[in-house]
């Protein structure tokens, strides 16, 4: 195949422009970044249109940014200019090909930018004339009448360059798409083996203190239900951070839910970090059970409150979180430690760096939570 | 028979517990437990008597990882493990550093435990 570049460089006559334009429009096709897309009518638009100087100019934010450049002499290459004022942002602003045959006639030329270079005359065509989002500047150092010639290859370049940047911006999204779902398969292997690992905790714990196979199953399939709501919550909240309301709602919605009469739930919005909602999720899921088998919502008469606040302590705002629970039958004995009574006083007391405590008061359960907000609690 | 001190770091609280109670289990004593890096950092920083081992969570959410405290038990000469549920360490300068995968198999922590038995 004939090459134009080989024929030059064989120092044999300049190639046939009709062929160094077929070739440019060729190399523009397989651009697939804005800046190819530069190179390439950096390389060729001097040839192609036979000016003394081409710039490839963006339009970018407002502004008109002269990204590249081939002249004789230095122009704007790096330089930004607002739309109004300089000639590409004219060009773009029209939708139109400019012609100047004399750029210090024209009012359109802001001619302190132009004094220190060499331009005389010029064309700048709009790439994508619908809506342009670049133009093509050819500059003469004489003063001279571009051709009809000149300035059809012009926008024919225009016209490849165009499609050029659609694709380039295509192939930009499509790269990072591809990115995101390697990014995201490698994100949901982490996160189900986690979830393993906390379906293992569960197991292990519950085997620890199961009387029996029976009260095995029972405890652990209600735990297993209460970490695929967790799940759930996690996933409607694209794995950001869930409001402590709706996970309080949740847990409590298999209890007879959030009523507002027999259990009431409410305080200033507060979103969790996706392990501590899981275990906080856990944790109310303990603390219902025990109310629903011994405790307030056992009976009829019983009433479950879970209030909290957000406090100053010593300067530092805390989080103060009360399950009080009334109305059920006396609280008799302190149950035997569980797993339950592990997960708060422990685990989430560990996780938000605060304090959490069950009381068995005789008149119902409370429990109090407090501590500091933080990257894991925070106000939403 | 030794009885390492040994400290654990995992931010999710329910694998946590169980972490604890495994390593109990196989005799070890709970020196500390933690669910992020600073307080961490921090306790490791005021010990006279440092723990004989350390059992660590690779990613403690929020994009925080516990690399800078490997690095300071590294430096203090205290051996450790990485638990994790990543196949490989997301991390270059622990190529060498021993990994146990999430969910654990109890019986992959009796080596490790021994490793920092001898050690203690």
């Amino acid at each position: 195949m004939v090459r134009a570049a080989a024929l030059r460089e064989r120092g044999d006559a300049t190639p046939d422009p009709l062929l160094t334009l077929v070739e440019t429009i060729e190399d523009l096709s397989s651009a697939r970044t804005i800046d190819q897309v530069a190179a390439v009518i950096r390389s060729a638009a001097r040839r192609i249109s036979g000016a003394d100087g081409v710039a490839f100019v963006l339009r970018d934010e407002g502004k008109c940014f002269y990204l590249d450049e081939d002249a004789i002499g230095p122009l704007w290459k790096g330089r930004r200019f607002d739309m109004s004022e300089c000639i590409s942002g004219w060009c773009m602003l029209n939708a139109q090909t400019v012609v100047i045959r004399d750029i210090y006639q024209d009012p359109r030329i802001p001619h302190d930018a132009y004094r220190p270079t060499f331009v005389k005359s010029l064309v700048m065509t709009p790439v994508r004339p619908r809506d342009p989002v670049a133009a093509i500047g050819a500059y003469w150092a004489s003063e001279r009448q571009p051709t009809e010639d000149e300035i059809a290859k012009l926008q024919i370049m225009a016209r490849a360059t165009a499609t050029a940047l659609d694709s380039a911006v295509m192939y930009a999204s499509l790269s990072e798409t591809l990115e995101r779902r390697k990014f995201l398969l490698r994100e949901l292997d982490h996160r189900c083996k986690n979830t393993l690992a906390a379906v293992q905790s569960i197991a292990d714990q519950t085997l620890r203190h199961a009387q029996s196979p029976r009260h095995f199953a029972e405890a652990f399939n209600g735990r297993l239900g209460a970490l695929s709501k967790a799940h759930e919550l996690l996933t409607r909240e694209e794995w950001g951070r869930a409001p402590l309301g709706d996970v309080l709602a949740q847990t409590l919605a298999a209890f007879g839910g959030v009523d507002g009469e027999r259990i009431k739930a409410g305080g200033p919005p507060i979103r969790l970090a996706p392990e501590t909602s899981v275990a906080m999720h856990m944790a109310f899921h303990e603390l219902a059970v025990n109310a629903a088998k011994y405790g307030a919502l056992s009976r009829d008469t019983g009433r479950l409150e879970v209030a909290w606040v957000v406090e100053a302590d010593d300067g530092r705002p805390t989080l103060v979180l009360t399950w009080t629970e009334r109305g059920g039958p006396p609280v008799t004995a302190e149950p035997q430690r569980g797993f339950g009574s592990r997960l708060i006083e422990q685990g989430i007391a560990r996780d938000l760096n605060g304090a959490a405590v069950i009381d068995f008061d005789p008149q119902g359960v409370v429990f109090r939570l407090r501590a500091p907000l933080s990257d894991r609690m925070s106000r939403a | 028979m030794s009885h390492p001190r040994v400290i654990l770091v995992e931010d999710e609280p329910l694998v946590a517990l169980m972490m604890e109670d495994l390593l109990t289990d196989l005799g070890c004593e709970i020196a500390a437990s933690f669910g992020s890096l600073s307080p961490a950092l921090a306790w490791l920083a005021a010990q006279v008597r440092l723990p004989d081992g350390a059992v660590l969570d690779v990613n403690l959410g929020g994009g925080e990882t516990v690399f800078p405290l490997a690095q300071a038990l590294r430096a203090r000469g205290v051996p450790f493990v990485f638990a994790t549920g990543y196949g490989v360490l997301p991390s270059e300068g622990f190529d060498e550093a021993p990994l146990i995968l999430k969910p654990v198999d109890p019986g992959k922590l009796i080596p490790v435990i021994r490793a920092f038995g001898a050690a203690a």
